[in-house]
């Protein structure tokens, strides 16, 4: 932030002394409520007694399995207080209700009417609690006649529409990497509950949220169906180059690719240096769709004599929009990245040293926590016996009855 | 009265974004109640409303009326006006005064240059909120690189953990991934420090890269590297430990059914939906395992059974027996599919010269909430005389003085006529 004013002083951190309780298990829920936990809220982590399942999921360190080295839960989990929680019990419901007493933000992913037939629907929780911001995560929403279909990363991509432009057309629908459908729904969660949280802090009123992975993922399918609806066309996927000038190309030591509109091809051309890109046939936005593959031809050929640094330098210089395919490696290395602060650097006892996306944006008004995640049940006796009150002997009575 | 689907109630914002990432921040922000002035210049507008000319965009006012620009405008109100001349610099200093939230996806350098630095936005009104959307944010040796959606996939991260896995090609999302994650961060940062503010007194800047947004979406990703030193193989639609798990093709042209198996009670019911074939009984299919092992022959005779059937009779049998499964839906499918349809995601949307279509309606449902969508996107100055003379109050001889001298306009400088217009062909 050096551009910009310093010397306000940082007075706290948007959620300071906010409540959230998180009935969230795996990616979705537990993404939102680490940035509420990284922005100061005291989030409370209520997990099964064996666990958060994504404990189970690694990376670990060396490949050897440990509920607390997960990276996936290390990664969605820091600066959360862990409590261990069985619904099934009318302890597990009694304890879950007192926390739900004073908390402002609920979290939670079960499939529709799990919590209602406990007891624990908004309804119930909010009964003396009317200014409680309640938010469900779940593949296709709480109503609906597939409301409980099981679902994976993957059926959800298909369910989506994104799956169909995804890919060569000449093969398969391409799943693309990692937890996609999980983590925007996480981050569309997060965005949910800062906007119901404002409205209940402004009137004192709370409100319940239905967040369907589904939807929030088709809503990104960057106005293909709306598209559909409009002009009554099918969209066809394009692979990695939808046209010469939007794409994936190989480079010499790797890939890296352009994005450029009409109005970036004069600083395109002038990068680029090549003199039959002057020519008319290329210039000229309507002759140069007519002409795309004979431009892809020049670019495939021209790409591959480009290294993925030079290229972006290249794109620095001339303001084109260049850049490169890049890995885990080359960001964990990134001097840009690390000159922005962007990296939490953590050296776990268990899990070692690790790095890893530590924010979501800078701000002078205030900073991110960056600890560490909560091993299982850590916090059972700051929670259940010093916040709530019960006696030392009732935790090891819940014990006793698999209720904590 | 408290409008629990529009908590931003009250709430105004000068928005500046252009294409897809800002607009969909702003959106957001318009969709939960926000006053959502859309401000461009009659000779710099927000590039989306004219990137697909005639006859994709339909009409004779064909900058008003494009799909792209509905899906990310609705809701919104358009305030045309040049932030590059004195006047309309003054003018917009006096808006900000009414203004809580600034939001720009600009170039990194565009604002200083347009002098609408945050110094100067704070001097206009002291505790505005402004958030900065450039792709590799505002400050760091890179911060002059430019990129939309495709470009902060690649840079990100997210590209190379995306492929067949036989070719050692990295994919590409076929959307510009980059620009919706953005948006809804920015709409999250929008709400945090309006939260911020009404508990400290303080607005902030916000500088939100893209491209470190979407990187936060690769967790597992990095804690590899930092565990294992090991980057990500291309899984195709494979998964490390479950099989089947894959799309297969299903009867007709490119039509497809994905289909995971988690469990061996998963796997029993595959099996009763395929009406339960000899193959299926054979040992090395027997448990979890080794179905993983022996994936390839097990994903030839899945898909030998669905490609007789068309996706929705698979899906069927499917869902009868609590398989995990979708239809690989198309655009139009989607639309029309009755789970979404049931839910009213997709909400009509009126526009007085073109009709009636679909666009999305609530990214997420709030109890009590009406109808999202209540207005098309605007045309563009729509909202002109209702800022500045409602607003600002301006009379009207102001504007027309204004209107002569160019600094605001109710139509894009030098765009013509669809019925001007020779036929073009159009990127989308």
């Amino acid at each position: 932030m050096s551009e910009h004013d310093q010397s306000q002083p940082n007075v706290s951190q948007p959620y300071d002394g906010v409540r959230v309780l998180e009935l969230a298990e795996g990616i979705s829920g537990p993404y939102a409520g680490r940035w509420l936990a990284a922005l100061g809220a005291d989030v409370v982590k209520v997990e099964r007694t064996t666990g958060d399942p994504s404990r189970a999921f690694g990376p670990w360190p060396d490949d050897l399995p440990d509920d607390e080295t997960s990276g996936l839960f290390l990664y969605l989990n820091g600066d959360k207080r862990s409590v261990t929680l069985n619904l099934d019990t009318s302890d597990g419901r009694e304890i879950l209700r007192e926390l739900a007493a004073s908390a402002d933000i609920v979290i939670e992913s079960f499939e529709p009417g799990y919590l209602a037939d406990r007891g624990l629907g908004y309804d119930a929780l909010s009964k003396d609690n009317t200014s409680l911001v309640m938010i469900s995560i779940t593949p296709f929403g709480q109503t609906g006649p597939n409301a409980n279909l099981p679902a994976t990363e993957l059926t959800l991509y298909a369910a989506c529409g994104q799956m169909w432009l995804t890919g060569h057309p000449d093969r398969p629908p391409l799943k693309n990497g990692g937890s996609q459908p999980s983590y925007q729904a996480g981050l569309n969660a997060f965005a949910a509950i800062s906007g119901a949280y404002y409205g209940a802090v402004m009137h004192e009123q709370g409100s319940y949220i239905d967040l369907s992975m589904r939807e929030t993922y088709a809503a990104m399918a960057e106005a293909f169906h709306t598209r559909a609806s409009q002009l009554g066309i099918e969209t066809q996927r394009s692979g990695n180059n939808l046209n010469a000038l939007w794409g994936v190309y190989e480079l010499s030591d790797g890939y890296g690719g352009i994005c450029a509109l009409p109005r970036n091809y004069p600083a395109f051309a002038e990068a680029v240096g090549l003199p039959e890109l002057q020519e008319d046939r290329f210039a000229d936005p309507g002759q140069r769709l007519l002409n795309n593959d004979e431009l892809m031809a020049i670019m495939f050929g021209w790409f591959i004599g480009q290294t993925r640094e030079d290229l972006l330098q290249l794109g620095i210089e001339n303001r084109v929009p260049f850049g490169f395919v890049a890995t885990m490696e080359d960001l964990t290395n990134s001097e840009h990245l690390h000159s922005r602060d962007f990296f939490a650097e953590l050296n776990d006892d268990r899990a070692g040293s690790l790095t890893y996306p530590g924010r979501l944006w800078l701000s002078n008004g205030h900073d991110w926590k960056m600890g560490r995640a909560p091993l299982l049940g850590e916090h059972n006796v700051d929670v259940i016996h010093s916040e709530l009150g019960y006696e030392r002997e009732d935790l090891v009575r819940l014990r006793e009855l698999d209720a904590i | 009265m408290f409008d629990p689907g529009r908590p931003l109630t009250g709430v105004r914002v000068a928005d500046l974004t252009m294409i897809w990432a800002g607009p969909y921040a702003a959106k957001i922000l318009a969709d939960q109640g926000a006053e959502v002035i859309k401000i461009e210049s009659p000779r710099a507008w927000d590039n989306i409303r004219t990137l697909l000319p005639p006859p994709v965009a339909p009409g004779e006012h064909w900058w008003n009326t494009n799909f792209y620009f509905h899906e990310y405008s609705r809701n919104k109100k358009s305030l045309s006006l040049d932030l590059a001349s004195d006047d309309g610099k003054a003018i917009f200093a006096k808006l900000l005064g009414h203004c809580d939230v600034v939001i720009e996806n600009y170039r990194t350098d565009v604002m200083d240059n347009l002098g609408l630095s945050y110094e100067w936005l704070r001097e206009q009104k002291e505790d505005i909120i402004v958030v900065g959307m450039a792709g590799f944010g505002k400050t760091g040796p890179e911060k002059d690189a430019v990129g939309y959606g495709p470009i902060i996939e690649m840079m990100s991260g997210m590209t190379s953990t995306s492929g067949y896995g036989d070719d050692g090609v990295p994919y590409k999302s076929g959307i510009s991934y980059g620009d919706p994650i953005a948006g809804v961060c920015a709409a999250a940062a929008v709400a945090t420090a309006l939260i911020h503010r009404k508990r400290t007194g303080q607005g902030q800047y916000i500088d939100l890269a893209q491209r470190e947004v979407m990187s936060t979406l690769l967790g597992e990703f990095y804690m590899d590297w930092s565990m294992n030193q090991r980057l990500p193989e291309h899984m195709g639609n494979g998964h490390d430990w479950m099989a089947p798990h894959n799309v297969y093709p299903c009867a007709g042209e490119d039509e497809w059914i994905a289909i995971c198996v988690r469990t061996d009670g998963e796997w029993e019911g595959l099996k009763r939906a395929m009406g339960s074939p000899e193959w299926a009984e054979r040992t090395e299919f027997t448990d979890q395992i080794l179905r993983w092992e022996h994936r390839q022959e097990l994903d030839e005779l899945v898909g030998s059974w669905s490609s007789t059937m068309s996706k929705t009779d698979v899906f069927d049998a499917l869902h009868a027996e609590q398989v995990p499964s979708s239809p690989v839906w198309k655009m139009l499918e989607v639309l029309r599919e009755p789970h979404i349809k049931a839910r009213g995601f997709y909400e009509p949307l009126r526009h007085p010269e073109v009709g009636i279509w679909a666009v999305h309606g609530w990214l997420w449902r709030t109890d009590g909430a009406g109808p999202c969508v209540l207005a098309p996107a605007p045309e563009f100055g729509q909202h002109n005389a209702e800022v500045l003379g409602g607003l600002l109050g301006m009379s009207y001889e102001e504007r027309s003085a204004l209107e002569a001298a160019g600094i605001i306009a109710s139509r894009p400088e030098g765009v013509p006529l669809a019925s001007e217009m020779p036929a073009t062909p159009s990127m989308l």
